[in-house]
């Protein structure tokens, strides 16, 4: 059996059992747009200049959500199930059922990134023209990935219940402390001074580089480590909750 | 040999869960992994599967090791628990299952078959203990494999939808191998044409559904006679009812009963339990 047949068919499902949840696609697809609405909009409306930092603040805020609960909350919760277990059996390999992960969390993640640069193009002068939109999908997409392997350390380093809240916890504090709700510069002078080792604050300074805000060079110097911690961590978890639960 | 298990031992930290167990299936064959709770079925199960690791030994299927996605594609599995997402409606799990294998059965067959029409399109969420044990069933047969492992098929049923399911199955398990645990003695002898008798991680008995009949002792007898309710386990359960009738004498509420599970697995450890 093609592989690239099953991955259609493992994404299906897990795409059709999460849309199927209000509970999970509202506040997923909805949130980042609205934060923004609220709580940047009235600056972004101003100037061009503020609207396109924010609106790439806030698609970074957007895929960092998804990664963290798609994969942190959605692994923790899904691992000791018994579909899990018959899944297994399945004549798939384990790429693919990682793959459909991968590939569901991108649909919702660019969904909602999408949303938010929907709402920012009809309500604020963003001048972002189409070759740097081009750029901040590339660099959403290569910055999203030590975000999701951090979702994939939680999901296997935390039980079921203490994803979501720390799922939360960490999604609001890095998003506050790498200065994508206000900008870093606005930030009290202690978390300032943190910032900038922050994964999130580098994923805006990645994103940003494209309207010449920050140096994109120390951004993706600083994700690569964090790609390399959380790899690891990611692949140390997976490995221990394989020892305990399948052998 | 279809699938092959030899000399397995697992140990669950210090509980020993299989003690250097042996069986097969072999073509043609349906084999019932017949045991108490905590026997081992599952383990042994498992590790012929490959979802877990022995300690000693190996399993294999179609001669080769079952993680191999090739040797996978040949079997079709029922999971024990049927804890499907609730949100995927039962078509679309049939369809899912069944977009693994080579040549797999046609959706309105595996629906009708197992009488899920006119639950194809309730989600899994929504169905009931039987409903959602006939799809885990139905699964396993999707994908129209030669090896069909189903672990308690009917575990949590009433006795009907036991008895319908194993009709269902029946038919189902011609042509080709199937192995199945079970709690159940009477299951293991109507179903299957061989037997294999798990213990606290030991194999006590592998033979014919008639060859453990023979070993697990003598039926007993109960009727209402004259003076009020009479129980005997004579040496032959057919020659004392014989007998009994030919006496003319009234009785009723005859009940000749086969051992339960615990009395013949007296019989077969012997004094050593």
């Amino acid at each position: 059996m093609n592989d690239v047949v099953l991955l259609r068919a493992h994404t299906r499902v897990g795409f059709l059992d999460l849309v199927r949840w209000p509970g999970y696609v509202v506040p997923t697809l909805l949130f980042p747009a609205m934060f923004y609405v609220l709580f940047d909009l009235p600056f972004a409306r101003r100037h061009a200049g503020i609207a396109n930092v924010t609106t790439l603040a806030f698609i970074a805020f957007a895929v960092v959500g998804v990664a963290l609960y798609q994969f942190g909350v959605g692994i923790a919760q899904e691992r000791g199930r018994p579909w899990e277990r018959f899944l297994r059996t399945l004549p798939a390999p384990t790429a693919v059922r990682f793959g459909a992960r991968i590939a569901t969390a991108m649909i919702f993640g660019v969904l909602t990134a999408c949303l938010v640069a929907v709402v920012a193009r009809m309500l604020t002068p963003i001048d972002l023209g189409w070759s740097q939109w081009t750029l901040v999908a590339v660099y959403t997409l290569c910055g999203g990935v030590p975000f999701v392997l951090m979702g994939i350390t939680l999901g296997y380093w935390t039980s079921p219940r203490a994803a979501v809240p720390l799922a939360t916890a960490s999604n609001l504090l890095l998003a506050y402390g790498g200065g994508l709700w206000m900008p870093p510069d606005d930030l009290p002078d202690f978390v300032a001074k943190i910032s900038p080792y922050l994964p999130t604050r580098q994923f805006g300074d990645l994103l940003w580089s494209v309207t010449g805000y920050a140096h994109a060079g120390p951004a993706i110097a600083g994700l690569a480590v964090y790609t390399a911690i959380f790899a690891l961590a990611a692949t140390l978890g997976y490995r221990r909750d394989e020892q305990r639960r399948y052998s | 040999m279809i699938l092959e298990l030899k000399e397995v031992s697992k140990a669950y930290g210090s509980i020993q869960a299989l003690r250097r167990v042996s069986f097969s299936v072999d073509r043609d064959e349906i084999v019932a992994l017949l045991g108490p709770n905590g026997a081992g079925k599952t383990t042994a199960i498992e590790i012929a599967l490959g979802l877990r690791s022995a300690d000693g030994g190996s399993a294999t299927v179609f001669g080769e090791s079952p993680r191999r996605t090739a040797v996978r594609r040949r079997i079709g599995v029922t999971p024990q628990d049927s804890g499907f997402p609730d949100m995927l409606r039962v078509a679309e799990i049939v369809e899912f299952v069944a977009a693994h294998y080579p040549d797999p059965m046609a959706l309105s067959d595996v629906l009708s078959d197992f009488g899920l029409e006119e639950l194809a399109k309730r989600r899994a969420g929504t169905l009931s203990g039987g409903e959602s044990r006939r799809l885990a069933l139905a699964l396993a047969f999707a994908g129209n494999p030669e090896l069909v492992v189903l672990d308690e098929p009917t575990t949590g049923l009433d006795v009907e939808s036991r008895r319908r399911l194993w009709r269902t199955l029946r038919t189902f398990c011609r042509d080709r191998c199937v192995i199945f645990t079970t709690h159940y003695l009477e299951e293991a002898e109507v179903n299957a044409t061989r037997v294999v008798v798990l213990d606290r991680g030991r194999t006590l008995f592998d033979g014919e559904p008639e060859a453990l009949r023979a070993r697990v002792g003598r039926r007993s007898v109960s009727y209402v006679g004259a003076n009020g309710r009479v129980a005997v386990r004579p040496d032959d359960a057919d020659e004392y009812v014989r007998t009994l009738v030919r006496s003319g004498n009234h009785f009723s509420d005859l009940e000749v009963t086969r051992p339960s599970l615990e009395e013949a697995f007296l019989a077969l450890t012997g004094a050593s339990r």
